[in-house]
């Protein structure tokens, strides 16, 4: 039981400087949901399976939970509570509801992290593109057909606007 | 699953890393990407009094080529080395290797070294070292050693790293080992550890005679081995059906799996010989053109 | 069938029509409130000690190391536990010679099963919580573990239950008919021992309880995501002997409930009990390592399944019996589930005779409680399997034995004189857009083609029923379950004109807020997105007798709600009868106004009329009571059947045994739809968890009671790549029972799937060796089928 000195760390989350103090050994999920008040990154393993806890660390998808929060000292965080745009949903966000991609919403967060890492990767999407893409994350509820459906549609949109 | 106390330090240069790490009063683990550390330590099976942190060490990450040798440091995220244009050209497997572990996601924070030194024989890269003859660099407040990848792993888990010493770049030496290269695996579902798996590397001729060659199954050993009676097989013999299945019978021969709820060790054997006959008929596609 | 709709006008968002739901913007930025996010200042957090054993003596506890430790409250065990709480109690007796196993919310003297709690740690924080709990010092005395239905029923087993002759719960036999003469008679006889392995419904939200026992008003307030409130209420009060009314249950958002969350169990007891010891909120979040030994554990059983039958294939008779592995302590639910495979068995068919048998046995497992579907996967998996095995014996296409044996609707309501009346259904009309659809998306031809070039692509079909809408509290009662199967609802309308539903049901990702609020506009004809519905607060929320589970909600939770909007709106006419000096009559809601039938325009504002209502009496007339709201209680007087049928493509490797699904058509006939798009939603989602079941899920035991599968690395759930595109059809017969016509959807998706995947899977390996007989079927499995010895 030794060493639980508390340690201070200073993060960019959703674009605001958040500093908080927490024990080494906390998860910087756990941090984040509980020092800086991002709730929409959700523990539904804690072992690095499930991907609800999904988020973007220093530009590239990563799972909160298999990361302690004194490493995220000086880091760049972006939550699916910094996806919208204000008032605005993202496209994804919007899709989402559109094709009813969600129903409970435990793993949505984790969902449009990794979409959105894929979507702006900007290659070409096929639904099996789409489907190994968002094979780290696992949803309990949709079957993932209608996932797959809103990630192509907001793909398909930008493709016809890139026509334009 | 919250992980049990420890002291955290956060490495600024490798010297600095490894002067904690010396300390043998306590218990100190590295920690790389965490993909597997913490996970384990999240369930207790896992509870270093000292854990630092390698993540800030910029030194440790980035691959060079090096006189005859492709570098890579330990610290190089998996995903970085599947994208790298030098990795491409000298170390095609490597790239297939990486492209079976876990997802995007995971590759982002996993690195090279964390899943070699992790030494899970159902992974990728232990396996994928030991085919390409990497070399290991174990660095310690006593200097550097090397370790050659076919004699670094143990057992399940279990590595030639030494209390003290943190593996800090991987080595793979160019032209020494085959060019081409094959690889198939068995998951349970897309991402998973493999219930078994094979890696080839073969020199082929237009013939299709292999000059060379080097096989590795995965995931039916406590620790990543050649099989030197599949290789033996193969050199100077036309790369044939009949051949491939002589040399996966070898294979599934020569293995020693066991029992666990994914599969029994009599189906891993039979999986492991059609993992290699897969891995070599791959190797094979577009050989001898 | 348009006799079910209301002539609502476009942009209602009424009954068909697909309406986006209220509760996905907070869900899609992160905002909605899960149980973990409940968190009140001083909470404590609790950490259990769950026992290393699958079957031990308690000799003792020691909690002083743990209780030393800065940040430690309280540390509860069994023996203090059994000095403040009652024994927790099995909602469902209704097997006749049901044994009493007296369950606590926590281990008392005795394990039962690995991951039983023997203690719970209440500190400051989770992760203190768990050096505590480690430090917690049991003195375990190890006894012989009961293992498998065969272990349970050796005459020299240990027994769970000391004080009982054997490990058996209950046991009883339904029949009709004679089924012995008529095995005696067959001209042809067929019979399979089937098994199905054990699964849970493991929501990707854990289950967690947030508790405080407020001292001077004597008051729990308890948040939980459970699936049944009001139950869980009851349950409090009667454990911890405090009224009813002294309890308030909530609930926030649910992240995915599958029925485990309808079950209800010892943690928000601990939680209660240990906020009152320590006079803090206490909050216990289960972990996913926990959730594997420590939610209701569902779906294993063995099954012998027999038919006489004719040599044209039309069935004579069923002999049915299922053992139910029942887990070391009791459920909330009994061995309900089990009870109900065994009496579902006969399905959509006509069967005169049936001898249908349930054993419950009690092994060193988890509980054994609720999973969506509750019985009837098994139920279905046991009749379509025995389908194909007298397809195979008498050298016919096993679709046709369906059409020879299924019950007409001419027929209907059709009485098997087992359980089931089958009320309404087009059976054969399914199995034939299951076979037309299948052939419109190209499977037959790309299963020819397929085999032409080696490949081994199969197509397996099974048809289903399942009681749906439970249920008729008569019907519970006589069943012995000591809850009702009745839902009240109640409407208001504000004074601004804008209306409120309050439900016992609970929305758990099934989009139950919406379609109830479509029913209300529906009924009121009033945009939808001007109805909010509160739900998950006992003090502020009517009854439920069941909660939601049974694939009740809409068919008996919308009807009180269709049923309570229609008694606001007579009031609501009413009003505007006195306002307007025009008889109720003739009188209609449209465009956002009370308006004179024909004269379009003619009439005040909805807004106008509650205005009065509640704030310009004078407005209203002599005698009328103050205030727009409606209350009903709806009780169904029968159960519904929804029904259908899946088809499902598979390739199998034969060099590896892996199976991949290609193809999934889900015809289901629900009665009438509410939303389109969240049936379809319901219908994708359990498909994926009939794939997960028929070849991935599998909770595994090692003989000393040990679960292996404690991580999602090992219990494996589908993802993405291991679930193809569905291709739905919806039939929709009205159930003639229910006012509106809905049956329910939320179960079927997860009933005919693992019969058609164990019949793809024959199919594709087409060896008349090989018979699926258990699932989930592994890789390893399905290797030995493709490569047998000799």
């Amino acid at each position: 039981m030794s060493g639980e000195t508390a340690i201070t760390v200073s993060a960019t989350v959703n674009g605001r400087r958040q500093t908080f103090t927490c024990e080494a050994r906390e998860t910087l999920a756990d941090a984040l949901r509980r020092r800086c008040q991002v709730r929409g990154v959700h523990l539904g393993c804690e072992h690095g399976v499930c991907g609800a806890c999904t988020i973007r660390f220093d530009g590239v998808t990563a799972r909160s939970c298999l990361m302690f929060a004194p490493q995220a000292d000086g880091a760049e965080i972006v939550t699916v509570e910094g996806l919208a745009d204000g008032d605005e949903l993202h496209p994804l966000q919007e899709a989402f509801s559109r094709h009813h991609a969600l129903q409970c919403g435990f793993c949505t967060p984790g969902f449009l992290m990794v979409a959105q890492e894929l979507l702006a990767e900007g290659g070409p999407l096929t639904e099996e593109v789409v489907r190994e893409a968002i094979s780290g994350n696992i949803c309990r509820c949709t079957g993932y057909h209608n996932i797959v459906e809103a990630i192509l549609a907001v793909a398909d949109a930008r493709s016809g606007e890139a026509e334009k | 699953m919250k992980a049990a106390a420890f002291r955290y330090h956060r490495a600024t240069s490798l010297d600095d890393a490894l002067a904690v790490m010396a300390d043998d009063d306590e218990e100190v683990r590295a920690l790389a990407g965490g993909q597997s550390l913490v996970p384990l330590m999240a369930m207790r099976l896992s509870r270093p009094e000292v854990l630092v942190d390698l993540n800030g060490v910029d030194a440790l990450a980035g691959v060079a080529l090096d006189g005859g040798h492709l570098r890579i440091g330990a610290m190089t995220r998996q995903r970085d080395v599947e994208r790298s244009p030098l990795v491409a050209e000298h170390l095609p497997l490597l790239r297939t290797a990486i492209g079976h572990i876990g997802h995007v996601t995971i590759r982002h924070r996993g690195t090279i070294g964390g899943s070699v030194a992790h030494a899970d024989p159902a992974a990728e890269l232990p396996a994928a070292v030991v085919a390409l003859g990497a070399e290991m660099v174990l660095a310690s407040t006593g200097g550097t050693r090397v370790v050659p990848a076919e004699e670094f792993f143990d057992s399940y888990l279990v590595t030639a790293v030494e209390p003290g010493e943190l593996l800090v770049e991987v080595r793979f030496p160019l032209g020494a080992v085959p060019a081409r290269h094959g690889m198939a695996e068995f998951t349970r579902r897309a991402g998973d550890f493999a219930v078994a798996g094979a890696i080839v590397l073969a020199d082929v001729a237009a013939d299709l005679t292999v000059r060379r060659a080097r096989v590795v199954p995965m995931a039916v050993d406590p620790a990543p081995r050649r099989s030197a009676r599949a290789e033996e097989l193969l050199v100077g013999r036309a790369l044939d059906d009949g051949v491939i299945r002589e040399v996966a019978a070898a294979v599934a021969a020569g293995c020693g799996p066991v029992d666990d709820i994914h599969g029994s060790a009599a189906y891993r054997r039979d999986l492991v010989a059609e993992m290699t006959r897969r891995a070599l008929a791959r190797l094979r596609q577009g050989a001898g053109e | 069938m348009t006799g079910t709709r209301h002539g609502h006008e476009p942009g209602v968002g009424g009954v068909g029509a697909v309406v986006r739901r209220h509760s996905d913007p907070a869900l899609v930025t992160g905002h909605a409130t899960f149980i973990d996010d409940i968190e009140s200042g001083g909470t404590l957090h609790l950490a259990m000690v769950r026992s290393p054993f699958a079957h031990a003596e308690i000799k003792g506890v020691d909690a002083s190391a743990a209780l030393d430790l800065p940040g430690v409250h309280a540390v509860l065990t069994g023996a203090e536990l059994v000095r403040h709480a009652k024994v927790q109690p099995v909602g469902w007796e209704h097997i006749d010679n049901q044994r009493a196993a007296p369950t606590y919310a926590m281990a008392v003297g005795k394990v039962r099963y690995c991951g039983q709690i023997v203690a719970a740690v209440a500190a400051e924080s989770r992760a203190l919580a768990e050096d505590a709990a480690e430090l917690v010092e049991v003195d375990y005395e190890p006894l012989p573990v009961v293992h498998s239905i065969e272990d349970a029923l050796a005459p020299d087993a240990p027994r769970l239950v000391p004080e009982w002759p054997d490990n058996v719960f209950g046991s009883q036999t339904y029949g009709n008919g004679d089924a012995d003469a008529a095995f005696a008679d067959a001209e042809v006889t067929v019979s399979e021992r089937l098994t199905f392995g054990r699964q849970f419904g493991c929501p990707l939200e854990p289950r967690g309880a947030v508790a405080t026992w407020e001292r001077y008003t004597n008051r729990i307030e308890l948040w939980i995501n459970s699936q049944s409130p009001n139950r869980v209420r009851e349950v409090v009060a009667e454990v911890l002997g405090v009224p009813v009314s002294g309890v308030r249950v909530r609930v926030p958002g649910i992240g995915g409930g599958f029925g485990s969350k309808a079950n209800y169990y010892g943690e928000e007891i601990l939680c209660c009990l240990l906020s009152r010891l320590t006079g803090r909120p206490v909050k216990y979040i289960e972990d996913r390592q926990e959730s594997f030994v420590a939610t209701s554990h569902a779906r294993e059983q063995r099954i012998d399944v027999a038919v006489a039958a004719t040599r044209d294939g039309v069935i004579t008779a069923l002999r049915g019996h299922i053992v139910g592995v029942l887990g070391g302590e009791i459920s909330s639910v009994g061995m309900g589930p089990v009870w109900l495979s065994a009496v579902s068995i006969p399905g959509p068919y006509r069967i005169p005779n049936l001898e249908l048998s349930v054993t419950g046995v009690l092994t060193n497992r988890t509980p054994y409680g609720s999973y969506r579907g509750w019985g009837a996967p098994k139920a279905t998996f046991a009749m379509e399997r025995i389908i194909e095995r007298l397809a195979r014996e008498l050298g016919v296409d096993s679709n046709e034995i369906r059409r020879r044996n299924f019950v007409r609707p001419e027929e209907m309501p059709y009485s098997n004189g087992v359980f089931a009346t089958l009320d309404s259904g087009r059976y054969e009309h399914c199995l034939d857009l299951c076979v037309e659809r299948l052939r419109r998306d190209g499977w037959y031809r790309f299963r020819e083609e397929a085999r032409a070039a080696g490949r081994k692509v199969g197509i397996g079909v099974a048809a289903f029923v399942e009681s749906t809408g439970i249920g008729p509290s008569r019907v519970m009662a006589r069943l012995g379950i000591a809850q009702g199967g009745y839902d009240e609802a109640v409407v208001r309308m504000d004074s601004t004109g804008r209306v409120t539903v309050f439900t016992g049901q609970t929305e758990m990702g099934q989009g139950m807020s919406t379609t109830l609020a479509q029913l209300c506009a529906d009924e009121l004809n009033i945009p939808v997105d001007q109805i909010t519905v509160v739900m998950g607060d006992t003090d502020a929320c009517p009854y439920t007798g069941y909660g939601t589970g049974g694939s009740r909600a809409a068919a008996v939770g919308g009807v009180a709600v269709r049923q309570a909007t229609g008694e606001l709106k007579r009031q609501i006419l009413r009003v505007a009868s006195h306002q307007l000096e025009v008889d109720v009559a003739d009188l209609e809601i449209a465009d956002g106004l009370v308006q004179v039938r024909g004269l379009p325009g003619y009439g005040r504002t909805l807004a106008d009329v509650a205005y009065a209502a509640y704030r310009r009496l004078t407005d209203v007339g002599e005698g009328t009571t103050p205030t727009l709201q409606g209350r009903a209680v709806f009780d169904p007087v029968a159960l519904t059947y929804a029904n259908g049928c899946a088809g499902v493509v598979v390739e199998v490797d034969p060099a590896t045994g892996g199976v991949t699904v290609l193809g999934y058509v889900m015809v289901d006939d629900c009665g009438t739809m509410i939303n389109p798009q969240i049936v379809d939603g319901q219908l994708h989602g359990g498909c994926a968890q009939a794939i997960g079941g028929a070849l991935l899920e599998d909770l595994v035991y090692d003989r000393n009671g040990q679960l292996l599968t404690t991580t999602f690395m090992d219990y494996l759930l589908p993802t993405a790549m291991e679930v193809p595109p569905f291709s739905t059809v919806h039939v929709e017969t009205p159930a003639p029972n229910t006012p509106g016509g809905m049956k329910g959807v939320g179960e079927a998706g997860t009933v005919p799937g693992p019969a058609a995947i164990a019949a793809a899977i024959d199919d594709a390996v087409d060896d008349p060796a090989v018979f699926v007989r258990h699932l989930p079927v592994s890789p390893e499995q399905v290797y030995r089928f493709c490569n047998a010895a000799g």
